[in-house]
């Protein structure tokens, strides 16, 4: 018998989707719930937060992209 | 707003209340008794920040010479004397007792700089003092750049925005805070309309919190004196440098760049100052002394022509210019020039600009008697606003014509400023605009508004080459069909003779800002002209090459306030809002993985936005609003429109049944929508609308958005009370499209529009006939989009810029002639293909263009005989001209 430490992910769809193709680079995904749950391994959780937070970034448009 | 401003600390809502800064003064005391022994004692430490309950704080004595309208301390203004007497004796009396308990506050105190001194960093202003009575005065200069911050809900707000508008530039004029920027150029057009240095740096002060810095006030200064020495001036059709000052003639022949292009022969010689100032080159100096020279700039305030008549009428000129003839004789008396060559023009004038000599370019067309008069006067029932008056003034503001920009927003009616503008000079006029489809709206404006006849307005384009008939007149041309230098036909060689051989009074640009400067340039050199007007709703450019235009045009002589004109009903109300749609997962899957153009299909395809769209558009149908759907992509722009059982336009649809589309979408009223792709941006003359849908756009393009929003401001009905117009940007959450979304806005933004974001749309579920409800719909959906081709996903690829239309201003990309669509082949049986194996064929999805009648009714004979007589009366004419 092994257990894995795991965490549950609420998320909306999109947000899912982009965990699901980040999952195909680096696997960390335990379980697929449904739609907005998710099961990922603990101790990539923080790792996983912060690649969510520059994929995210990158459609977002801020005043100083615009004097770059 | 992009600049933080820590001596900016008033907040808003406490301007008024008294009540706040009472409470707040109790307890200043403390700080009043204890900084002044800690200033003396350690200078290292100057304190650093200044809030309200600190407003006595200021060393008063230091500040008195600075600003003479701020008062004494003792005798205190009205508004702050109400709070401050009964604060004070209480103060003083708490001074007393508090007195050990002095060091606190200044450690508290420090500490709180130490902990936000360094968010604003270089930009920690606090040091500045603030006048006594700062928050009785609405504005805040940075000492660093010359931006100035205005209080836009202060009483005074309003005088102050029309001063500032004057001497500086907007940059960002949102409903509470606006922005605005000093510059060299501002600074010129507010010498040239007739403001004094003095003045300004007066005004300035008067409306600042804080002292006017020394920087900006030896800035004002600088640019303010020099300006107006120089002037460009066309004589016989040869460009001269004057100057009433000879020191700067010689000044400027010293740099290198203006000494290569003068000419030196001695063509100069009628006009006999030329020929002075040449001979002071000479060793013999004593010629040179010039008895009272005058500078230009202590001109008197001419530009408030807020008369209710017409500016076409010169009256209106002489009788608020009291002053103007008698700075023409000064002139006269003592003017310097020096020629040169014309295709240097464009240097000298930047050189000029980057000697701190900008060359003033006015045109005296009241006393040209060379150039033949034009016989051109607007009708007598045409009306023009004030605001287009007031930037007409600002144009002939001393009886001259002024080279320069004016900026008004779409829909505010710029060509009939254009129009008042050629209809005051009066003398022969070349309109450059950039495609061939606004050649033909300019001609047929200049002859609704004014009663120039069809013999004296004259076509250059790539299909038409006419001349007017007569001495004077009206060519109305591309940029494109002038400044080409290639590839040239006959007939378009002779015409570019004919406009280059003659001087032109006055040369209107339409939309400035989307001319490449390297055209522009060889525009500006090849014709004479001795004004030049340019036009433009959104003087931004996704390349910064707008400073360009100052010196080769002019300065920006007036820029409207959108918000402004909207609030008088000039132009419509109108909600900006921008419509989250979030991407269904399927959808978002496939847009993850992929990487090339074709995501932005999959943006938008995403059948929550196809929803979306729907929603609304019944919404605004059933409101009774006509509603505008513009896609850049064609391939979406059909699936919505067949989708949705809607009419629409692209460019693959002929001549005929466009017209007859948008002649149905004006009149039945059955049709309230119409899908449009980019073609609508120019190509069409669009009817009114009072609901605009995107769904799909150019990119980050800020002009699009501006351009798009033009459409529904200028509607009929906006004078109706609490009618509003809808601006709406459907966009596909966590996609590009976001970050596209937020850019395009920024130039509405910085006009003070709001956005509002709308992430649900109240109802939508329940709407009946929703489209791709299912999954299995939305799948298939998916599928279709997922075989598009990668070229599908081209925006405005429907398009094509005809010959002389300016390259990028009606496409995107060029496309060249046009392309065939390449046959499909299949194979199958013969029998199969002609049903014999019960094969059967369905449209689905059918065109609602298709099921508009077929024929247009033919047109009554009546009309078709007199139409047939005009063209031989109008080819007569031409025969007898030339």
């Amino acid at each position: 018998m092994r257990a894995i430490k795991g965490v549950l992910l609420t998320c909306d769809p999109a947000v899912k989707q982009i965990l699901l193709s980040m999952n195909e680079r680096s696997h960390f995904i335990i379980e697929d719930l449904d739609d907005f749950h998710l099961v990922i391994k603990a101790d990539e959780e923080y790792r996983i937060r912060r690649e969510l937070e520059t994929e995210l970034e990158k459609n977002t448009y801020s005043l100083e992209a615009r004097t770059e | 707003m992009r600049r933080h401003c820590t001596a900016f600390s008033e907040p808003p809502e406490s301007v008024s209340s008294l009540q706040t800064s009472t409470s707040c003064r109790c307890k200043s005391p403390q700080f009043m008794s204890s900084k002044r022994p800690s200033e003396a004692a350690t200078p290292t430490f100057p304190a650093k920040r200044f809030r309200k309950n600190q407003e006595d704080d200021i060393d008063i004595n230091n500040e008195d010479d600075v600003i003479p309208p701020s008062p004494p301390d003792t005798s205190l203004v009205p508004r702050a004397a109400t709070i401050n007497f009964s604060a004070l004796t209480r103060k003083l009396a708490e001074a007393k007792r508090t007195h050990d308990q002095d060091d606190d506050v200044p450690v508290h105190k420090r500490q709180q700089d130490a902990l936000i001194s360094h968010i604003f960093m270089d930009q920690d202003f606090s040091w500045l003092h603030l006048k006594p009575d700062h928050a009785s005065r609405p504005i805040w200069i940075s000492p660093e750049d010359g931006h100035i911050i205005l209080e836009a809900f202060s009483p005074i707000a309003e005088q102050a925005q029309d001063f500032l508008t004057a001497i500086s530039e907007p940059v960002s004029r949102p409903a509470f805070i606006h922005e605005y920027k000093l510059t060299s150029y501002s600074l010129y057009a507010a010498v040239s309309v007739g403001l004094q240095t003095e003045d300004i740096i007066e005004v300035l002060n008067r409306l600042s919190k804080v002292p006017v810095p020394e920087s900006i006030i030896s800035f004002i200064r600088e640019r303010t004196l020099s300006y107006g020495k120089v002037k460009l001036v066309l004589k016989h059709n040869k460009y001269f440098v004057e100057s009433s000052h000879p020191e700067t003639l010689q000044f400027l022949l010293k740099d290198r760049v203006i000494r290569e292009a003068r000419l030196v022969t001695m063509q100069t010689d009628n006009s006999i100052k030329a020929a002075t100032f040449t001979t002071s080159k000479a060793p013999v100096k004593g010629n040179l002394v010039i008895p009272g020279t005058k500078e230009p700039d202590k001109r008197k305030d001419e530009q408030n022509g807020k008369t209710g008549a017409n500016p076409s009428d010169a009256d209106m000129f002489t009788s608020v210019v009291g002053v103007e003839s008698d700075e023409v004789d000064e002139d006269d008396e003592n003017v310097h020039s020096f020629e040169i060559n014309d295709t240097m023009i464009d240097d000298v004038k930047k050189r000029c600009n980057e000697l701190e000599y900008p060359m003033l370019e006015e045109y005296d067309f009241r006393n040209d008697t060379i150039n033949a008069n034009l016989d051109i006067d607007l009708k007598p029932a045409t009306i023009i606003r004030p605001y287009q008056e007031t930037s007409l003034s600002k144009m002939f503001g001393n009886g001259r014509a002024r080279s320069g920009i004016i900026v008004l927003p779409c829909g505010a009616g710029k060509t009939l400023v254009g129009i008042t503008a050629a209809c005051t000079i009066k003398k022969s006029c070349l309109v450059l605009c950039t495609s061939s489809v606004s050649v033909m709206q300019w001609k047929q404006q200049f002859m609704m508004w004014s009663n120039i006849t069809d013999r004296q307005i004259a076509v250059f384009t790539a299909d038409q080459k006419e001349k007017f008939a007569g001495e004077s007149g009206i060519v109305v041309s591309t940029y494109s069909m002038v400044a080409n230098t290639h590839n040239r036909s006959h007939e378009s060689k002779k015409m570019m003779e004919f406009l280059t051989s003659r001087e032109w009074g006055f040369i209107l640009l339409d939309e400035v800002h989307v001319v490449p400067a390297a055209m522009f340039r060889r525009v500006v050199t090849t014709i004479k002209a001795h004004s030049k007007l340019g036009l433009t709703a959104t003087l931004v450019r996704e390349d910064d090459k707008i400073a360009d235009l100052n010196y080769m045009i002019g300065p920006k002589l007036y820029e409207a306030n959108w918000m402004d004109l909207a609030a008088k009903g000039h132009i419509a109300n109108v909600q900006c809002a921008e419509v989250w749609c979030p991407m269904t997962p399927e959808f978002y899957r496939e847009y993850l993985r992929e990487q090339s153009r074709k995501r932005m299909l999959l943006y938008c395809m995403n059948p929550n936005k196809f929803q979306a769209c729907q929603f609304l558009i019944k919404y605004h149908e059933d409101r009774g609003d006509k509603v505008i759907v513009f896609s850049d992509n064609v391939f979406a722009l059909e699936a919505y429109a067949k989708k949705l059982q809607k009419l629409f336009i692209h460019g693959a649809v002929g001549q005929v049944e466009r017209m007859r589309i948008l002649a149905r979408f004006q009149h039945d009223p059955k049709v309230n929508t119409i899908f449009l792709s980019k073609v609508g941006d120019t190509s069409i003359d669009l009817p009114e609308a009072t609901c605009l849908i995107q769904i799909s756009s150019h990119f980050g393009s800020r002009r699009q958005e501006a351009q798009r929003l033009g459409r529904i401001l200028r509607a009929k009905r906006r004078n109706d009370e609490g009618f509003n117009a809808f601006f709406y940007s459907l966009v596909s959450k966590d996609t590009q499209e976001m970050y596209y979304s937020t850019k395009r806005q920024q130039f509405l933004i910085d006009q003070g529009y709001a956005f509002k974001v709308i992430t649900h749309l109240d109802g939508l579920q329940n709407l009946p006939e929703l489209v791709y409800k299912s999954r299995n719909e939305q799948l298939e959906l998916l599928s279709s989009v997922l075989l598009a081709n990668e070229s599908e996903a081209e925006l405005g690829s429907d398009i094509r810029a005809g010959e002389g239309d300016l390259a990028g201003t009606v496409t995107s990309k060029d496309f060249g002639p046009t392309k065939f669509p390449g046959a499909q082949r299949t194979t199958g049986s013969l029998s199969a293909l002609s049903g014999g194996q019960h094969m059967s064929y369905v449209e689905q999805n059918k065109s609602a263009n298709k099921k508009l009648a077929r024929e247009a009714a033919p047109r009554h004979k009546l009309f078709a005989k007199r139409e047939k007589d005009k063209a031989a009366a109008r080819k007569e004419a031409r025969g007898s001209a030339v």
